[in-house]
């Protein structure tokens, strides 16, 4: 076995331990530099991702595979995972705990990386609770703000639940099939649509990834979780973590399930159609930012699940292509509330909600880099023509149409135009709200951190066909099942 | 050869982030005006260089750019969109002298979005891919919508949420007919391409008489919007009213509706299952907008609302003239696109002048202006003739070629508008008689007539609609070489 193929995740292990063997000798002073080794470690994993792109293998027995779907979702994590850890950098300062910050993130790095290349439902399901685990701790990071911990407790509370159906819709699975190899439960996937515990099977995995997803009706944590969390942390939760509960569902339902097609594509359109008007309708009306942005993500979560219903090579490919937009628009949004709430906090202590809208009046001359970035991430959000957002919009929707599902993409495309009421909301107040306030010094890891996001945003946006390509290769991966 | 096309999109666009930077009105406008300047100047010489014989595109440009999706950088320009062009071009160097000694806040944004808007409209002008066109016909908005929600009348607010939100879902209307087309080509042929003529030519070989039909109407539906037409006008008085003198006059400008009706339309039309309804459609909602923008003007109190009324009649000649599908109804309406655009630039910079030195719009608190005002009182004079249709003048060519073209195929519509025609001059002279002449109304206080900057970018826009009522031929001649090649399309399929 070449262990080359591995080179990837053994880096983000390594770099993870080290930083968290580091962090015991180090003083709180110094522990700024295990931000950089983190961020360091990312970056090497994404080179060794991005010029793996193209090879296929099987590794460990059979277990893990590497294919474009895989390594597609793995740069998407690792792009979230440097946002994270260079934002981190600052959203860490002198803090005592700083490595067991970074370690978590990197962990959870991993796991993600592992759902995204698992061949075997119980690989899938290890390396799934392996990034839950490690993201519950990062939410209530913050020990002594209530609402972190809250955060941290609700979305323990129903990612173990959701984990527990999840691991029982799997046991339904291997009961008919007598496998846990995704490509033999497809193989066997007749057995288990002729028995009445193909329903239950999926009836359970769709609850328990509608969790992780945060489909409406399961999405109840995702507002209180995404608003108490660090805005950092929120970042990796809405564009890493809900990713990788994306990739997963493909692997399960798109190639190991694909004979139970009938039983749940019908609820995925359901699920899609309500979890994105839901999401849009709700946002409207948020004041604080964090909130509106997890609804924000709900909304798109639901766009993303009509690569479900409409299966086409075009509309999974529109999928996972959007996957990768919203890696970079939601986490760049989150890092720039993050670097909002950190200037409020750094100006008074007490303030009871440092990401109400109200902050973020004047932002155009209080922060122009911070505001300029957050303008391109929410357009991006919204659909405007040349970001990321809008071909990723573009060729899904239109994938949409391709099938014959216009009735979907006129919903879709009628929720992107709600959307753009809550989105011109922040960037009116960023630009067109006056403020009596000062201009502020802008906090370094947070803008680096952002213009990243943002030139990535852009860069999808303008020069879109190696991302389509790649997209669409990872998409004939699925459809190979088929 | 050098990208020409690709220029005159991007100078306007580059130019307007310099004039974001400027800190005072003097940079920005200088700017501002330098940049519109580079762009005539260039028109200028591609107008000099264009083939008005042929109805092919020239000056092409093509780029490779997302090629699984079938998208290309793809320019060119046409005897539809040529004229066009020169008209933005020659109207905005002049609409910048217009604002040139204008205290406003924030100069900087101001010119920034005059730019943005030209730009953008050359870019829909010039767009062979409709990807590149939806982008274009999307960046046309915003810098509207902030110039009238930034320097907006009492009721900015709400005119500019409105023409928002109601372009914006007609343009997802239209992208939906885009993406129908695009996907019945792509099943055809195996290729996707987003390119324009490639998909209008492949338009006739869609099988299904349904999907070409709800294609064109859904086209048809964002390009109507945008004109616009009865019974989609109600945003055109409201945004037209509220937006700042620049902003009416660069409403004015955005002629996108009825270019995308001779570029894309009228080119499908034969094509579609069932051509007479199509023609009926426009050729019905051509007419009542004539007749009915007419009725509506009379009725208004304030000038710039009845211009804005007026505006809606004068375009619904140029639905009825396309509709009219004789090359002299087709050109007709070409024209009246051009010609529109000059006459009411300065209807609008009209009106704007007079609310700023009298604080009033509405036509029974003015009076005898013309005795303190009489530079102005000429050009408005002369503007309105041109507007109610005097021979001699632009406006007379237009109308003239719309009603006789399509008397030929559709008589008892253009019976409707010729009623207007009475209507139109009853209202026109009506408010003129009343705001400029009569005895002066003294509550009006002091009033100075306009200024250098604006004579001058009046009187250049006031000769040029003299010079087109006598002489058309310049603009004329390609726009019946494109529109000959259109009603040929018709005579193949016999409609």
């Amino acid at each position: 076995m070449d262990l080359m193929l591995l080179a990837p995740e053994i880096v983000i292990a390594l770099t993870g331990l080290a930083v968290l063997l580091i962090g015991l000798f180090l003083p709180t002073g110094s522990k700024k530099i295990l931000g950089y080794l983190a961020s360091l470690g990312v970056l090497v994993a994404l080179g060794l991702t991005i010029s793996s792109l193209g090879t296929e293998a099987l590794v460990f027995y059979d277990t893990v595979s590497i294919d474009a779907l895989s390594q597609f979702f793995k740069i998407v994590f690792l792009v979230v995972a440097l946002l994270f850890t260079i934002s981190g950098i600052k959203y860490t300062e002198g803090n005592s705990n700083t490595e067991e910050f970074f370690a978590l993130g990197l962990f959870a790095t991993i796991g993600m990386m592992f759902v995204a290349s698992a061949n075997d439902l119980m690989v899938l399901f290890v390396a799934f609770e392996l990034a839950s685990l490690a993201t519950y701790a990062l939410a209530g990071f913050e020990k002594n703000n209530a609402k972190s911990l809250e955060a941290a407790m609700k979305y323990f509370i129903i990612g173990s639940l959701s984990a527990a159906l999840m691991l029982l819709g799997i046991s339904y699975v291997y009961g008919a099939t007598g496998t846990t190899s995704i490509p033999e439960v497809a193989a066997n996937a007749g057995i288990l649509a002729s028995s009445p515990m193909g329903i239950v099977a999926v009836v359970l995995l769709i609850a328990g990834f509608g969790f992780k997803i945060a489909l409406v009706p399961f999405h109840m944590w995702a507002p209180d979780t995404y608003q108490g969390s660090p805005s950092v942390v929120s970042a990796l939760l809405a564009a890493g973590s809900k990713k990788m509960g994306i990739v997963a569902a493909l692997k399960v339902f798109v190639v190991a399930l694909i004979a139970l097609q009938a039983e749940w594509q019908t609820a995925f359109a359901i699920l899609a159609v309500i979890t994105m008007t839901y999401g849009n309708v709700v946002a409207l009306n948020q004041t604080s930012v964090k909130r509106m942005l997890a609804y924000s993500s709900l909304a798109q979560a639901g766009y993303i699940t009509m690569a479900f219903v409409v299966l086409t090579p075009l509309a999974l490919g529109g999928g996972i292509f959007y996957a990768l937009s919203h890696g970079f628009m939601k986490a760049g949004a989150f890092i720039a509330t993050a670097a909002v709430t950190y200037m409020v906090l750094s100006e008074n202590k007490e303030s009871p909600d440092p990401d109400h809208i109200d902050n973020f009046r004047g932002l155009g001359k209080r922060m122009p880099v911070t505001a300029l970035c957050m303008t391109i991430f929410v357009f991006a959000l919204a659909g405007i023509p040349l970001t990321a957002g809008y071909m990723s919009k573009f060729v899904l929707f239109s994938s949409t149409i391709q099938a014959g599902f216009a009735w979907l993409a006129v919903i879709a495309i009628l929720n992107s135009a709600i959307s753009l009421g809550y989105y011109a909301k922040i960037v009116k107040y960023m630009y067109f709200l006056p403020t009596d306030s000062e201009k502020v010094a802008e906090p370094y890891p947070y803008t680096v951190a952002m213009v990243v996001a943002a030139v990535g945003v852009l860069a999808i946006g303008f020069w879109s066909e190696p991302f389509i390509y790649w997209a669409m290769e990872a998409a004939k991966v699925l459809v190979g099942g088929m | 050869m050098m990208p020409i096309l690709s220029m005159i999109v991007l100078i306007p666009l580059i130019f307007a982030a310099l004039a974001l930077l400027t800190k005072t009105k003097e940079q920005a406008r200088a700017i501002a005006l330098a940049g519109t300047v580079i762009v005539l100047l260039l028109t200028v010489y591609m107008y000099f260089n264009f083939d008005s014989t042929i109805a092919d595109n020239q000056f092409k440009e093509l780029v490779p750019w997302v090629e699984s999706l079938g998208i290309n950088y793809h320019l060119g320009v046409d005897g539809i969109s040529m004229p066009l062009i020169l008209l933005n071009a020659i109207v905005l160097p002049l609409l910048v002298l217009f604002t040139w000694n204008d205290d406003r806040k924030s100069p900087n944004k101001f010119y920034a979005f005059i730019l943005a808007t030209e730009g953008a409209v050359i870019g829909v002008f010039t767009a062979l891919d409709f990807f590149l066109f939806y982008i274009f016909w999307e960046l046309t908005l915003i810098p509207l919508f902030f110039m009238v929600s930034i320097w907006g009348g009492p009721n900015k607010h709400k005119a500019a949420i409105k023409f928002f939100i109601y372009t914006h879902v007609a343009s997802l209307v239209m992208l939906l007919g885009i993406f129908g087309l695009y996907f019945a080509a792509w099943d055809m042929t195996g290729t996707p391409t987003l390119d324009i003529p490639t998909l209008i030519a492949q338009f006739q070989f869609i099988e299904s008489g349904i999907a070409k039909d709800m294609i064109f109407l859904a086209l048809l539906f964002g390009f109507i919007v945008k004109i616009p037409s009865f019974p989609f006008h109600s945003w055109l008085p409201d945004a037209y009213t509220e937006a700042p003198t620049a902003g009416s006059v660069l409403f004015v400008m955005l002629k996108i509706g009825g270019y995308g009706l001779f570029k894309i339309m009228l080119p499908m039309l034969p094509f579609t299952a069932s051509p007479n309804l199509m023609i009926t459609i426009m050729a019905s909602l051509g007419s009542v907008s004539i007749l009915y923008g007419a009725f509506l003007a009379l009725s208004q109190k304030d000038l710039k609302r009845m211009v804005a009324y007026s505006s809606v009649s004068h375009m619904g000649y140029v639905t009825l003239g396309a509709a009219g599908l004789v090359s002299l109804s087709v050109s007709g309406a070409m024209f009246q696109q051009f010609s529109h655009g000059l006459i009411m630039s300065i209807m609008f910079m009209s009106c704007g002048i007079i609310k700023n030195v009298t604080g009033t719009r509405i036509i029974n608190d003015l009076g005898g202006l013309a005795q303190k005002m009489p530079k102005l009182a000429v050009i408005m004079v002369l503007t309105f003739m041109a507007s109610l249709g005097l021979p001699g003048l632009s406006g007379f060519i237009a109308e003239v070629s719309v009603l006789a073209g399509s008397f030929v195929n559709l008589p008892s519509y253009v019976m409707i508008a010729l009623v207007a025609i009475v209507i139109t001059a009853a209202y026109h002279l009506w408010a003129l008689q009343r705001a400029m002449f009569g005895v002066y109304n003294e509550k009006l206080g002091t009033v100075t007539d306009i200024n250098t900057y604006q004579t001058l970018s009046m009187g250049v826009i006031a000769i040029l609609i003299l010079y087109f009522g006598l002489n058309p031929s310049p603009v004329l001649e390609m726009m019946l070489t494109n529109s000959e090649q259109i009603v040929s399309l018709m005579a193949v399929m016999g409609v």
